[in-house]
């Protein structure tokens, strides 16, 4: 017989948002996508942050992205998490116009029921749009992909 | 015992006396966790044929407590690795974890701090249902947390940005799965070991698109411990030891967005971040030539993308090739151009504290001729490897049976 | 031999019992930055970079993550130990005196305020033996007091009188956080936490950062406009068994083992040093650390210590911080006079398990 003793940690955390995320939550809000932008590196980077890894210089200055970009990277979740959507889901980073780094959100409109055909249709390349949701709450989940040359469902 | 900082100015030699391992599974339900770095520990040690007075410095390899339950397990297991009273710290890295503890143990022995160091990890990832879970909590919090992204997420992402740029198939990754499954036949610590096809891995049940149940590495529990001294302490204890002639380690940003669009420094999808500790690591050994000069790669691959990225970027072949030149057999243990993995390596055993010690120690016994079955004869000099974070953190070590000691320039 | 290793750069953040208008990145990077600045080299020019940090305080199951570049690591070899910052500094000093490296900076970063500290402390807790008796910082740090005063005879008013010592000492650094000074009656008078420990003897937990640049002899002679703060003298640590029994407690073995190993490195004696910056977690820690490393009165700990600020995790290179400071004549109000050799110190750990001496040297132009 195996003797185990079961135990379950809970530890609190409080997160402060600190100078740049708030910002861009507020954006969300607002329907904006807001990157932060470093003049010494000219550099626009999404998730937004307070300081360009490169030049190691304060990012001081905000852009806002473009409503479209491109798939640089895509996946199908196929075995997913508790307290995210359930699977299957697709994910992808995709570099919004205007902006150097990609962000990575919920690819909607594609029909996961055929994983290969899915993946084809969420190919890096593939031109993408953003959708907010009707009522934002400053959650990165306030918006998400959708391929531009799809049909919904 | 006289501890003084001998330093003499001039660095030193390096090399591993001995190291042990216990085998890798799921669980180890007889033994608490200290009791399992102990095991390690002890192991070792008899394997050196010191005893711990002879250890004058002990480097603990764990990686997230969060999956053991005990925040700061190693100062738990601080009695049972025989370090009360000595200098003793903990490295962590993530996946790199392994690594990094090599490179500081190495540290403190070339400095001339300490004569003796023993390296020391144990994993007990399977004492927590809630891995994963714990692995997404790594993420940011406000910008990713929410998405399903994991380490199985992120190298998915990787993999089908790769793929599509090289034009490599899921039949071609499949490739490593089968061969270092059947080279961990001859591991008596593997986890998982067996004949399988690349039909078996493509029948296992998709993860993340592309990586599937077999393209990725088990969840692993055991321990391991190495040993390393000077050249005095060699010379009284080990007449063929691994010498650590380089290493290299670099760490990259953190967000996956700014690694897999054109401004990128280094590519996340072809791991680049490997190409710079490799290039600082070969460097300060002298190697030039990779494919020529090294016999054994015992490469960090949680996933069969891994393995082949790395082959690539440390200069075994280039970029995109590396899959294909499985069908000539240039990676296999019998008749290959380099032995890729002879141990499994990370696909076969993954404890994640310890993988990058694995790794360490699967390299210095195939240069020690103390590999047991998985032995290749002429081994000169092998390298490992460690990753860490989402391919954030990346080093490697080269072993050599004679001590190289590079010109500073 | 003596080790070839300065410090060229050190910078604090200013502390707050609560810093919450920034996330602990922007935390690292202000502070990164300024010592950088400090040091008059670019984070480019760094070749290592060494962490001390603690997911569980941190949040993160790999800290280091998110906060290796805010810490000047993006593409540089960087590093990380659990154990606190000082210990940082002592692998960064390993790692440049093996010739390996020539240029680091050592970061460390505590958040006390953004979790319960004591559910932490109480998580490090082995789950059979202690962990159901509620072990955490208060109830180690209880059993040690016991120890310190049975040990060295210490009574209650001392650790009353001490405690005040250094919030008064604390109210004299600019760098600390006000902290009202209590007085001895209301120290005696405050709630027991765990026998004998009041509320009053524990120094209060803060939020900060400090961050460090050490170069090596060779990096300097190449730069010779780069003038260090301090040389390294000497370092070391060491721990004691995890076990709380009266004799791990009383011995204070880890403690004795870093204070001689470093100054031996050193080539000194206690008495040659002019300051010792303790980490205090208790004001009977510092009854036992005078005793032990003999050194009380205006020697020990002028900036205040931990009732200056008292940062988790990072509160021992903020004690590295002040010495260099100390050393290069910048401490302001709390300046001693003539500063050439200073000591710092850090504990980790339940009950001081571990501790971290580093030795420093000034060039006499303090």
């Amino acid at each position: 017989m195996r003797h185990v003793m079961h135990q379950e940690l809970t530890l609190h955390y409080d997160y402060a948002l600190g100078e740049v995320a708030g910002t861009f939550l507020d954006g969300l809000r607002q329907k904006k996508i807001l990157a932060s932008h470093c003049s010494a590196s000219k550099l626009s980077y999404l998730p937004p942050r307070a300081f360009c890894e490169r030049t190691f210089e304060r990012c001081e200055g905000w852009v806002e992205a473009g409503a479209e970009g491109i798939i640089e990277a895509s996946t199908i979740v196929v075995r997913g998490f508790e307290g995210k959507r359930p699977p299957p889901v697709a994910i992808a980073f995709v570099r919004l116009d205007g902006v150097d780094s990609a962000i990575a959100n919920y690819v909607d409109g594609v029909d996961l029921a055929d994983l290969d055909e899915a993946m084809r249709r969420l190919a890096p390349g593939t031109r993408v749009r953003v959708e907010f949701v009707d009522r934002p709450e400053g959650r990165i989940t306030d918006f998400s992909f959708r391929p531009i040359d799809n049909q919904p469902g | 015992m006289s501890w003084c900082w001998k330093g003499t100015g001039v660095p030193e030699a390096v090399g591993v006396i001995a190291a042990f391992q216990t085998d890798y599974r799921s669980q180890h339900p007889d033994v608490t966790f200290v009791e399992q770095a102990q095991e390690a520990a002890a192991g070792a040690m008899a394997a050196a044929g010191m005893r711990p007075d002879d250890i004058e410095a002990v480097v603990f390899s764990l990686a997230p407590t969060f999956f053991m339950g005990v925040a700061d397990a190693d100062r738990w297991a601080i009695d049972h690795v025989f370090a009360a009273g000595k200098p003793f710290f903990r490295i962590h890295t993530g996946g790199a974890t392994g690594g990094s503890a090599v490179h500081a143990g190495y540290a403190l022995v070339r400095s001339g701090m300490y004569r003796t160091v023993m390296i020391v990890g144990a994993e007990r990832i399977g004492e927590t249902p809630d891995a994963q879970h714990v692995l997404n909590l790594i993420f940011d919090p406000f910008y990713e947390r929410d998405m399903p992204l994991s380490t199985n997420t992120s190298v998915a992402l990787m993999a089908t940005r790769y793929m599509q740029r090289h034009g490599v198939t899921q039949e071609d990754l499949a490739r490593v799965v089968v061969r270092q499954r059947r080279n961990a036949l001859r591991n008596p610590h593997a986890h998982l070991k067996g004949e399988i096809t690349v039909a078996d891995v493509m029948a296992s049940p998709m993860i993340a698109y592309p990586m599937k149940l077999y393209d990725i590495c088990p969840r692993s529990s055991g321990s391991a411990a190495m040993i390393l001294g000077n050249a005095d302490v060699i010379d009284g204890f080990q007449t063929r030891p691994a010498f650590i002639n380089g290493i290299g380690s670099v760490t990259d940003t953190y967000w996956i967005g700014d690694r897999l669009v054109p401004s990128a420094d280094a590519e996340i999808a072809e791991l680049g971040l490997a190409a710079v500790s490799a290039a600082e690591c070969f460097r300060r050994a002298g190697i030039t030539d990779p494919f020529a000069e090294v016999q054994v790669a015992e490469l960090y691959d949680p996933y069969s993308v891994v393995g082949y990225l790395q082959l690539e970027q440390l200069g075994f072949c280039a970029t995109g090739k590396a899959a294909r030149l499985e069908d000539d057999g240039v990676w296999d243990v019998d008749g290959g151009a380099v032995a890729v993995n002879p141990s499994g390596g990370t696909l076969c055993s993954n404890p994640i504290a310890i993988s990058g010690l694995a790794r360490c120690i699967d390299a210095a016994n195939q240069v020690m001729g103390t590999a047991g079955a998985m032995q290749l004869p002429g081994v000169h000099t092998a390298v490992a490897t460690a990753v860490g974070g989402i391919a954030q953190f990346h080093n490697m070590t080269v072993f050599g049976d004679d001590h190289v000691e590079f010109e500073e320039s | 031999m003596i080790p070839d290793v300065y410090v060229l750069g050190a910078a604090l953040h200013p502390a707050n019992v609560r810093l919450d208008e920034c996330r602990l990145e922007e935390l690292v990077y202000r502070t990164a930055r300024a010592a950088l600045d400090d040091a008059g080299v670019t984070r480019r020019q760094l070749d290592n970079v060494t962490l001390g940090a603690s997911d569980e305080v941190d949040g993160r199951p790999i800290s280091s993550m998110l906060l290796a570049s805010p810490a000047g690591a993006y593409r540089a070899d960087e590093t990380r130990v659990s154990d606190s910052g000082a210990t940082a500094l002592c692998l960064a000093v390993a790692r440049i005196a093996s010739g390996d490296f020539n240029l680091g900076l050592v970061a460390s970063w505590g958040k006390s305020s953004k979790t319960d500290p004591e559910k932490v402390m109480a998580a490090r807790a082995e789950p059979f033996f202690t962990r159901p008796l509620g072990m955490n910082m208060r109830v180690a740090d209880a059993l040690f007091a016991q120890a310190v005063a049975h040990q060295h005879g210490v009574p209650e008013e001392e650790a009353a009188t001490r405690a005040v010592g250094a919030y008064e000492r604390a109210a004299r650094n600019p760098r600390g956080v006000a902290h009202p000074i209590p007085s001895v009656d209301e120290v005696g008078a405050s709630p027991v936490e765990a026998m004998p420990l009041r509320a009053g003897h524990r120094a209060p937990l803060t939020d900060g950062a400090a961050c460090l640049v050490v170069a090596s002899g060779r990096w300097l002679r190449r730069h010779p406009g780069n003038r260090p703060l301090a040389r390294v003298a000497g370092v070391a640590w060491a721990s004691d068994s995890y076990r709380l029994d009266g004799e791990r407690l009383r011995s204070m073995g880890s403690a004795r083992t870093a204070w001689s190993r470093a100054l031996a490195q050193a080539g000194m004696t206690g008495d040659a040093l002019d300051i010792v910056e303790v980490e205090s977690p208790t004001s009977y820690h510092e009854a036992a650390y005078a005793r032990v490393f003999e050194s009380d009165g205006a020697r020990l700990s002028p900036s205040g210590g931990t009732f200056a600020q008292n940062p988790l995790v990072c509160a021992g290179l903020v004690n590295a911080v002040e010495a260099v400071l100390q050393l290069s004549g910048r401490a302001g109000p709390v300046q001693q006079p003539g500063v050439r050799r200073a000591a710092a110190h850090s504990c980790h750990g339940y009950a001081q398990q571990g501790n971290v001496v580093v030795v420093l040297e000034g060039d006499g132009s303090a």
